[in-house]
C-alpha cells in the first residue's frame, strides 16, 4: 500500500470506530508519565528554582496579565497537577482532570520563557487534545463507577489525531534538521558527542568526527520517515525498536530530561491494537473486557463541528513552524520564529552580555550586575535570546528609573535611564561574534514580533 | 523483515565499526578528563596549597616578630614577607571549589576594598569577632596591607609602639594573620586526605563535576581581575567616574604586582601547568583543520594582558587619575579575554552551569 493510501485509511476515514484500548492505554500512560514527571520536578526543587527564587520573570508576549503565584500557591498547583495526572491515569473524573491539568500545566509554563522546553509545549498540546478525546470510556474508573456509560468502540478521529500530532512533532523535527550546521558540520552534536560524560567504553568513539556525522545525518532521516514506518503496519514493530532504541540512546548522552520519555510513550498510538489490549489485559490481571454493545454515532455527534474544530488545529499546527519564513536574517542568530517549531537540539549557543544603564542628562551611567536581577539560568538564557534581551533592558529601565545609586564616594542619579548592552555570542562552534551593540537604547526598543533590526548581523 | 536478523546484523555492524575505531590510529592528541584533574591536583592544586600553608605559618611568625619589637628591620621583614604570602594566595585563588570554598577563603582573604574605619574600630575597642558579617571588609591582605602601609615607616611602627592604641593594634595585625593561617590549613588537609580523590572521580562535565567547578571558579577569577581590580577603580563600572582607591593593595601600591601573580597562573592553570590542562581539552575537541586554535587565542590573549599589567605605571591607584586610558585598555584586553573563556570555551567544552533539562533551545 502507498502512503498516500495509508494516510488515507488512517484518517480520511474520520469516524469510523475503532477499538477503545488504544486510547485507553495512551490515556493511562500519558498520566503516568505526567505524574512522574511532575513529581520529580517537585522532587528536584525545580519549583522553587525556577519559580520562586527568581524576582523577575520572563513573560510570553501576550501573557503579561498573568498573575504571578505566591509560593504557597505553586506549591497547591503542584499538587492539583499530580492529583489531575493520576485522575487522568486511573480515568477517574477524567474531563474534569484533563480540563485541570492542561490548565495548570500551561500556566505554570507561561510563568517564564526561561523554562520553555519543545516537550512541555508537545506535553500542553496532548493535555489540549485529551479533553475532547472519549479517554475514558474504557478501562477506566469511571466507568467502574458508571460516571461514564462504557464502550469497547471509539471514532477514529481520537486515534488519529493523536498520531498527526506526533508526526508533527517528528516530521517538523526532521525537517528542521535539514540545515548547513546540522548536517554538514554536524554541529551541536560534534562537540556534545565528544563531552558526553558517561561512558568511558564509548568515549573513544565518542570523539570521532565521523560519529558525530552519523548521528546527525541518521537522527534527520529517523525524524523524517520514523512515523510513516509507525503507520505501516508491517514495518510498525521495526520502526518502534528504532523509536526506543534511539531516544535511550539520547537519553544516555545528553540531559534532556523526560524527553526521551514522552516521545516512547507518545508512539505507543502507532501501535497494533492487539498490542494494546494485551498490555491493557496484563495491567487487569487477566480480565479481559469484552463488551459489545458500543455507543452509537450519534453520541460521538457533532461530525461537522468536529472536523472543523481539528482542521482548524491541523491547520495551525502545520503553519506555526514555519513563520519563521516571514523574517529576514538567519533563523539561529535572531531567533524570530524560533519556539513553537519542534526545532530539538539543533542549537548550542552560548552568549556574555553586559549591560548599562545611562542617563543621558545626569551623564551617569552604571554597569548593572546580572545576579542582582536575573539567576544564573535566567541570565544565561536571557544572553543568547533577542526577546528576553529587550524584556530584562526593559525591567532594568523600570527599575532604575527615579534612583540614586551610591558607590564609593560617587553618588549616580538616574531619572530617565537608557538602557544599552554589549552582548558576544557564540554559535554552534563558531567564534565568538557580537550580538548586540552598547549603542542601541533596547528600553526604547518595543518587544514586538517585528523584525529584530537592532541585533548585529551575522557572521556564518 | 525478520527482527532476529536485522538484531543479528546491527551487532555485526557495530562491532565491526567498534574494532575499526580502536584500530585506527588516533590523530587526535591522547587526552582524558581524569587525567586532566589528576594533573591539576597533584602538580598544581595541592602543591600550590602547601606553599602557601608554609607561607602563612611563616606569616604568622613574623607579624609576632614585629609585635615583639617593632622596628624598621621587623617591618621590613614582616612586608616582605606579607608580599611573598599574598603572592602564593594569588597562584591558588582560582581553586575556590570544595574546602577552599566551604572555608571561605576567598572572601576572608582578599576582600577589598578594606573598611579602614571598621579597622580602626576594631582597635580602638579591642572587642570583634572577625567571623562576623560586621567586619567582612576588615579581615584579611586587604586589612593588612592598610594596617602595614598607610602611613610613613615612622608612623607605623609609632602606632605599633608608643601609640596608645598600640597593644590592641598588634593584637588585632596577629589575630588577622593567625585567622588566616588556621583558616588555611583544613583546607590543605582535606586535599591530602580524601578531597583529592573527590576531586578526581567527579569527571563528568555535568553541574556537580570537578570540571565545571574547576572552569567556572577559573572564569570568575579572571572577571575578579577586569571588575575589581581594574575595571571599577578606573570607573567601568560608573560611566567615567574613577575611585583610584577602590584598587587592591592600595596602600602597598602593589596592585599591578599582584594582578601580574593572579593572571600568569590563572594561564598557568589553563594549560595545566606542564601537563593536561583546558588548552589540551581544547585541541582534543576542536576540529583539526581549525585555523587557529581557541587554545592559542586564549594564550595569545592571556599574554597581551599580562604583558600591559607589566607595563602598567606604579602605584595604579596614581596611573588611574594621571593615566587612566592605559588602565581602559588594559580593560578592554581582559573583556576579550572573559569573551573567549565565558563563550567560546564554555560552550565548546559543554560545561553547563545549571540542573535544568536542555533541549537547545
Amino acid at each position: 500500500m502507498t502512503v498516500i493510501n495509508y494516510i488515507k485509511s488512517t484518517f480520511f476515514n474520520w469516524h469510523k470506530l475503532v477499538p477503545a484500548s488504544t486510547l485507553a492505554l495512551y490515556r493511562i500512560l500519558f498520566g503516568g508519565l505526567m505524574f512522574f514527571s511532575t513529581s520529580r520536578f517537585l522532587f528536584n526543587g525545580w519549583v522553587h528554582d525556577f519559580y520562586i527564587q527568581p524576582q523577575f520573570h520572563f513573560t510570553y508576549l501576550g501573557f503579561d496579565w498573568i498573575p504571578y503565584p505566591t509560593p504557597l500557591t505553586l506549591y497547591v498547583i503542584f499538587a492539583g497537577m499530580l492529583i489531575s495526572c493520576l485522575g487522568i491515569m486511573l480515568g477517574l473524573f477524567y474531563r474534569l482532570s484533563a480540563i485541570t491539568f492542561f490548565i495548570l500545566f500551561t500556566y505554570v509554563e507561561l510563568l517564564d520563557k526561561t523554562t520553555y522546553l519543545n516537550h512541555y509545549y508537545f506535553v500542553s498540546l496532548v493535555a489540549f487534545i485529551l479533553i475532547f478525546l472519549p479517554a475514558n470510556h474504557y478501562f477506566s474508573l469511571d466507568t467502574k463507577f458508571g460516571f461514564t456509560k462504557e464502550s469497547d468502540k471509539i471514532p477514529n478521529w481520537s486515534i488519529a489525531i493523536l498520531k498527526f500530532q506526533m508526526g508533527v512533532v517528528y516530521v517538523f523535527a526532521g525537517i528542521a534538521k535539514l540545515e548547513a550546521d546540522w548536517l554538514i558540520d554536524a554541529q551541536p552534536l560534534k562537540y556534545w558527542l565528544h563531552t558526553a560524560h558517561h561512558w568511558t567504553f564509548f568515549g573513544e568513539l565518542l570523539k570521532q568526527d565521523w560519529v558525530a556525522y552519523f548521528f546527525s545525518w541518521f537522527g534527520c532521516v529517523y525524524d523524517l520517515l520514523i512515523v510513516f514506518f509507525l503507520l505501516n503496519s508491517r514495518t510498525r514493530n521495526i520502526a518502534y525498536l528504532f523509536v526506543v532504541v534511539f531516544h535511550f540512546t539520547t537519553w544516555m548522552l545528553f540531559p534532556i530530561g523526560v524527553f526521551p520519555w514522552v516521545m516512547m510513550v507518545g508512539t505507543t498510538i502507532f501501535l497494533s491494537v492487539s498490542f494494546h489490549e494485551k498490555v491493557i489485559s496484563f495491567l487487569s490481571f487477566g480480565k479481559n473486557k469484552n463488551f459489545e454493545s458500543s455507543i452509537s454515532n450519534t453520541n460521538f455527534a457533532r461530525k461537522k463541528v468536529i472536523n472543523y474544530l481539528f482542521a482548524v488545529y491541523i491547520f495551525i499546527q502545520i503553519i506555526v513552524p514555519f513563520r519563521y519564513l516571514l523574517y529576514p536574517g538567519n533563523l539561529f542568530w535572531t531567533e524570530q520564529g524560533f519556539r513553537f517549531s519542534w526545532r530539538v537540539m539543533l542549537m548550542e549557543k552560548t552568549g556574555y552580555a553586559e549591560f548599562y544603564i545611562h542617563d543621558p542628562v545626569n551623564k551617569t551611567e552604571w554597569k548593572i550586575n546580572n545576579r542582582n536581577h536575573l539567576t544564573s539560568t535566567q541570565e544565561k538564557m536571557m544572553s543568547t535570546q533577542p526577546d528576553m534581551i529587550l524584556q530584562y533592558a526593559h525591567h532594568l529601565k523600570n527599575t532604575y528609573s527615579d534612583t540614586t545609586i551610591r558607590f564609593g564616594s560617587e553618588e549616580l542619579n538616574f531619572k530617565n535611564p537608557e538602557v544599552h548592552a554589549e552582548i558576544y555570542v557564540t554559535l554552534n562552534g563558531r567564534p565568538s561574534q557580537l550580538y548586540v551593540h552598547k549603542k542601541h537604547n533596547l528600553a526604547a526598543i518595543e518587544n514586538n514580533l517585528s523584525n529584530r533590526y537592532w541585533l548585529e548581523d551575522f557572521k556564518e | 523483515m525478520n527482527v532476529g536478523l536485522i538484531l543479528r546484523s546491527s551487532v555485526l555492524l557495530l562491532s565491526i565499526l567498534l574494532t575499526a575505531v580502536s584500530c585506527k590510529e588516533d590523530e587526535k592528541p591522547e587526552f582524558d578528563r581524569a587525567g586532566m584533574l589528576a594533573n591539576m591536583a597533584d602538580n598544581l592544586i595541592i602543591p600550590d596549597y602547601t606553599s602557601l600553608n608554609s607561607s602563612l605559618n611563616l606569616f604568622y611568625t613574623k607579624a609576632s616578630e614585629f609585635t615583639a619589637n617593632p622596628d624598621l628591620t621587623t617591618l621590613a621583614a614582616l612586608r616582605s614577607q606579607y608580599v611573598l604570602t599574598n603572592n602564593y594566595y594569588q597562584k591558588c585563588s582560582m581553586y575556590n571549589f570544595g574546602p577552599a570554598m566551604e572555608q571561605g577563603i576567598k572572601a576572608a582573604f582578599n576582600t577589598f576594598p578594606t573598611d579602614t574605619a571598621q579597622i580602626e574600630v576594631n582597635v580602638a575597642s579591642g572587642i570583634y569577632n572577625l567571623f562576623s558579617v560586621v567586619n567582612a571588609d576588615a579581615i584579611g591582605f586587604p586589612a593588612i596591607d592598610y594596617l602595614l602601609y598607610f602611613g610613613s615607616d615612622a608612623e607605623i611602627i609609632a602606632d605599633f609602639s608608643t601609640n596608645p592604641n598600640a597593644g590592641l593594634r598588634k593584637l588585632y595585625l596577629t589575630d588577622l594573620v593567625s585567622k588566616m593561617k588556621n583558616e588555611f590549613l583544613p583546607v590543605l588537609n582535606q586535599w591530602n586526605d580524601s578531597y583529592r580523590s573527590t576531586f578526581i572521580l567527579a569527571n563528568g562535565n555535568d553541574v556537580a563535576s570537578s570540571c565545571s567547578y574547576l572552569l567556572n571558579e577559573f572564569v570568575k577569577d579572571v572577571e575578579l581581575t577586569k571588575n575589581a581590580r581594574y575595571g571599577i577603580p578606573s570607573g567601568q563600572q560608573t560611566g567615567g567616574a574613577t575611585l583610584p582607591a577602590y584598587v587592591e593593595a592600595y596602600y602597598s601600591g602593589l596592585s599591578n604586582d599582584f594582578a601580574f601573580a593572579n593572571l600568569t597562573a590563572l594561564k598557568n592553570c589553563f594549560n595545566g601547568g606542564s601537563g593536561l590542562g583546558f588548552d589540551d581539552y581544547i585541541k582534543d575537541v576542536e576540529d583539526e583543520d581549525v585555523t587557529e586554535s581557541l587554545a592559542d587565542k586564549i594564550n595569545s590573549q592571556f599574554d597581551v594582558c599580562i604583558n600591559q599589567i607589566n607595563n602598567l605605571a606604579d602605584p595604579l591607584s596614581n596611573t588611574i587619575e594621571t593615566d587612566v586610558q592605559s588602565v581602559s585598555t588594559l580593560y578592554l584586553e581582559l573583556k576579550k579575554l572573559i569573551v573567549y573563556l565565558k563563550t567560546d570555551m564554555t560552550s565548546m567544552l559543554g560545561i553547563l552551569i545549571t540542573y535544568q533539562d536542555n533541549d537547545g533551545d
